[in-house]
């Protein structure tokens, strides 16, 4: 399963709840599959997908919040861990595309292969679950409908040669509908 | 600035509209802190980038930030600065403390503590620094423009050594 297939997966299954995509290609796989006004593509501030998300979870209790991270932005932002694990939001989906590379930078090697980012996220309080096929993936969407959060949901991928169109809105606009999405 | 003022600072600025205060702890701004945890509105984070990311996250839920940090995470938060607040315009408050102001304060304040002003300036972020008579012109002149959706600094000098 590439990235892109594996958002195609997930967000099918969605209705209007907010996602909150980090920078590279996991934004414009979701821009590209799926571009809607709930959509926060977060294009520079490298690794601080999760920061946004938790900012709009703890406001926004009543809607379940979606990160889609990556290997190498959570990495770079490890201490995000530590202050969702502390603060608990139930309502915190914290997806982590994992093909342990910087696939957006030209395939270089991440240490998710050597060190294991779920026993990480299990000590900062997180419910974690992993996954590797299709199948699971959508089973895993199922079941952590009933479960409160902070849930993060590894999903292994392998390096897609798919590359998505660029995001051509405007950061400014990009905020605007996020923005007009939360209120409803 | 004197522990009474930070205090009623904190407390000015709640009062009017800010519901957030996330950030890393600086020495200098201790007393504001301290009067933040007692009304339960303090987020501590692990580094300075992070609490602009929630920070922004919050403001994008409608409910106005302020994030603090000393100078040394200021460093640590221009890109963070330059491509998320300033690139999609979303308006925080940053409450950033200078070390470095005085000459004798320790080695590793110096030069930040020299250039500060010069990265503000270019960065483009508004600022004003704060002292015993000016802060509630200076608040209120970030509230309005928070208001007006525009991002600003407020810079609490560091005038004494311990």
């Amino acid at each position: 399963m590439i990235r892109k297939e594996a958002i195609s997966i997930i967000v099918e299954k969605m209705s209007n709840q907010p996602i909150i995509s980090a920078n590279g290609l996991i934004s414009r796989d979701l821009f590209d599959t799926c571009d809607r006004n709930s959509n926060f593509y977060m294009i520079g501030s490298m690794g601080l997908a999760s920061s946004i998300g938790l900012g709009v979870a703890l406001k926004k209790t009543k809607k379940k919040i979606f990160v889609f991270d990556g290997d190498g932005n959570i990495l770079m932002n490890l201490g995000s861990l530590i202050t969702i694990g502390m603060t608990k939001p139930k309502n915190l989906v914290h997806v982590i595309f994992d093909n342990s590379s910087h696939e957006s930078t030209g395939g270089q090697p991440t240490a998710t292969n050597k060190i294991r980012l779920s026993k990480i996220a299990k000590s900062a309080n997180y419910k974690v679950f992993q996954v590797k096929t299709k199948n699971q993936l959508v089973k895993i969407f199922q079941k952590i409908k009933f479960i409160p959060g902070p849930i993060m949901v590894i999903v292994k991928i392998e390096k897609g040669e798919v590359i998505s169109k660029r995001i051509n809105i405007e950061p400014s606009k990009i905020k605007n509908r996020f923005m007009g999405s939360l209120k409803k | 600035m004197k522990e009474l003022t930070q205090r009623q600072m904190f407390d000015y600025l709640f009062n009017n509209g800010i519901e957030n205060f996330i950030g890393v702890p600086d020495s200098t701004m201790k007393y504001f802190i301290e009067q933040g945890f007692k009304k339960n509105k303090i987020l501590i984070t692990t580094r300075e980038e992070e609490a602009i990311g929630i920070a922004v996250g919050m403001t994008l839920s409608q409910s106005s930030s302020l994030v603090f940090m000393q100078n040394a995470g200021f460093a640590n938060s221009l890109s963070t600065i330059t491509s998320l607040v300033q690139l999609y315009k979303i308006p925080v408050i940053f409450l950033i403390g200078w070390r470095g102001f005085l000459k004798n304060d320790a080695p590793e304040h110096t030069k930040i503590g020299k250039i500060q002003p010069k990265l503000l300036h270019a960065l483009s972020l508004q600022s004003k620094i704060l002292n015993e008579k000016n802060w509630r012109i200076s608040c209120d002149w970030a509230l309005t423009l928070l208001k007006e959706k525009k991002s600003c600094a407020l810079i609490l000098k560091r005038d004494f050594i311990d």
